[in-house]
């Protein structure tokens, strides 16, 4: 016997079965995004994707992820006697392969360790500090900071806007970084690099601060590492440029918030 | 009308990104010095930034879709605007702000204003402008690029290109000139009687269930079920256009985009053809485009964000079902070309 509703036949695509194991599919795809953000922010892996700044709207999808699931659970148990929302015609009910579209990030979060961008993700960028989130932010402000407070993003800052490099030798330094190498650089040289980002990692920058370093042969590509030293004006990859003279380098964990944010 | 399936070309075209994804990452890990593990990690945690960052706003799209599509009746719209022609596109432009609504939303609200005797240019105007101009999209364009020239060029130029190409129209067509001729049959009868869904219906268009009759709690459920529906339909090209970033940054070296994205005319070409495929909502689409910002010029980065709300494939197709084809054809070309013009001429002019 067929099936009416509205004064018209179902459709195998709206056959009440159908319909119902959509509403689970969804329900479970809905759930599963919502304890996913839940899990991240607790874990705080969350400051491996984004800007802590825009936490909140993590919080708030959050929510709107357990209320659209709790939404469908309720239409999921209902007996379906009659079509979900026939409400405008141009949206479109998802179905099985929509619902696997949306669950990739679920699938790819749940199974791939949640890790920070490292010194692998740094392939070609240019790590000299000429990107534009050095020069945005206030960079006056950036002086008054304690050159012992400055981080590697003030660092770079307070370079683009000193004219006589000259006259920040001496100053003392005292920065964390990860250690990075291109197969160019001199022996005695490395770069303390971190990725910058404004909004999220799609724009994460990576920046670096020369460091001169008799040992730095010793030192793996990628390690954490604290520099202690003096600013010297020096040359690096045949440019003149502040140069970090490392008086001591201490390998640290990996910091639990490894970017800096402009 | 419940369970549409997407048309076969449509299916076919989505199949062929993903597989040519699959098949590029594939390649791509393979002939990369890097330990493949380390590439997934790499790519995963861009994928997933993207995705974290850029899906709140999906989701109060949708809400605020279907808190529309629930609550607000196109009368309630068309009451709103001024009858005469260029103040009517004036105010048809900045209309998104009372209703949000992104691109999948705006043409069949369009439609239904035009069933009201709306003017043609201030549809028009409204049509391109509202997916843009609209508070969601600002607060994450905002959150993506902060306050700047980004910001601000976005808005403006969609502002600007909206109301010429709506002033376009204005010179030249009548409703019936720009509707389908089933929709027009539908335009001419609403005068001589009844509701304009009974017209829709007597034509055999889909109904759309009049929103006054529910009750409080009836719509907000409505509203919800709508959301949901959106968010799954919308939440796809969100998914697959940030694999298609993640995957861009993470196996393309930076020189080979770099040289793609520095020419002045091509990099606006190249990101106007990319809005167009993607087809992510304006509500996300600037956080995908934060990853082109590195190695694109600012006029094809401004050109992604303004072009793509206004023309992509599911706009085509939207477009298509209601307005005559020859329209349809300028209703693409027209933003394409203006917003083509503009990304040039920001490239060559304005240091951003």
């Amino acid at each position: 016997m067929d099936v009416y509703l509205d004064g018209r036949p179902l459709t195998a695509d709206e056959s009440p079965s159908r319909v119902r194991w959509l509403a689970w599919g969804k329900t479970i795809v809905l759930l599963g995004l919502g304890i996913y953000f839940i899990s991240t922010i607790v874990s705080g892996n969350l400051n491996n994707y984004i800007n802590l700044r825009f936490a909140w709207l993590s919080y708030l999808a959050a929510g709107l992820f357990l209320l659209l699931g709790a939404f469908s659970l309720v239409t999921a148990l209902r007996p379906p006697q009659r079509a979900p929302f026939a409400g405008d015609p141009t949206h479109v009910q998802a179905g099985w392969g929509i619902i696997a579209i949306i669950a990739v990030p679920l699938v790819l979060g749940t199974l791939i360790p949640s890790q920070p961008l490292g010194v692998d993700a740094v392939g070609g960028i240019d790590i000299t500090g000429s990107a534009a989130q050095v020069s945005a932010g206030n960079a006056a402000t950036t002086f008054t900071i304690n050159p012992l407070d400055r981080n590697v993003l003030d660092w770079l800052r307070v370079f683009n806007q000193t004219a006589d490099p000259a006259a920040l030798n001496g100053e003392p330094v005292d920065v964390i970084g990860f250690v990075y190498v291109e197969p160019g650089y001199p022996d005695n040289q490395f770069m303390t690099a971190r990725f910058t980002i404004s909004c999220c990692v799609a724009d994460a920058n990576a920046i670096g601060l020369p460091v001169q370093w008799a040992d730095a042969p010793a030192l793996a590509q990628g390690q954490w590492v604290r520099v202690t030293g003096t600013m010297q004006t020096g040359e690096f990859q045949g440019k003149s440029t502040p140069i970090v003279v490392a008086d001591h380098i201490e390998l640290i964990e990996q910091p639990k918030n490894p970017y800096l944010y402009p | 009308m419940i369970s549409q399936r997407p048309p076969l070309a449509r299916r076919l075209l989505i199949a062929l990104v993903v597989l040519a994804l699959i098949a590029a990452t594939l390649a791509a890990i393979v002939t990369s010095p890097r330990d493949p593990a380390t590439l997934l990690s790499i790519f995963t945690t861009r994928f997933l930034g993207i995705f974290i960052e850029a899906v709140p706003f999906l989701l109060l799209g949708a809400l605020a879709s279907g808190l529309i599509d629930a609550f607000v009746r196109p009368d309630d719209i068309a009451r709103l605007i001024p009858r005469n022609a260029v103040g009517g596109t004036l105010v048809g432009g900045v209309l998104g702000f009372l209703f949000p609504v992104c691109e999948c939303g705006v043409v069949p609200v369009v439609r239904r204003l035009y069933t009201k005797g709306l003017p043609v240019s201030v549809g028009v105007a409204f049509l391109l402008a509202a997916p843009v101009i609209n508070p969601v999209v600002l607060v994450s364009t905002y959150v993506a690029f902060g306050f700047g020239p980004v910001l601000v060029g976005r808005f403006v130029i969609t502002y600007v290109v909206a109301v010429i190409v709506g002033l376009v129209f204005a010179v030249a067509a009548r409703p019936r000139d720009v509707l389908r001729p089933s929709a027009s049959v539908m335009l001419r009868g609403v005068p001589a009687g009844g509701s304009s869904e009974a017209v829709e219906a007597d034509l055999g268009l889909p109904t759309l269930a009049p929103p006054a009759k529910r009750t409080f709690r009836a719509g907000l459920r409505n509203a919800i079920g709508t959301a949901t529906d959106d968010f799954f339909d919308m939440g796809r090209y969100l998914v697959i256009g940030s694999l298609l970033a993640a995957a861009m940054q993470t196996f393309i070296p930076q020189e080979a985009l770099t040289a793609l994205g520095s020419g002045p005319v091509t990099s606006v070409l190249v990101m106007q053809a990319l809005a167009f495929l993607l087809s992510v909502c304006s509500t996300v689409d600037a956080f995908l485009a934060l990853a082109f910002v590195n190695t694109f010029t600012p006029g094809s980065i401004l050109a992604f964000l303004t072009f793509g709300p206004m023309v992509d494939i599911k706009s085509t197709l939207m477009f298509a079902g209601v307005f005559r084809p020859r329209v349809v054809f300028y209703l693409i070309a027209l933003p394409f070309l203006l917003t083509l013009l503009i990304g040039i001429w920001i490239n060559f002019n304005v240091p951003l």
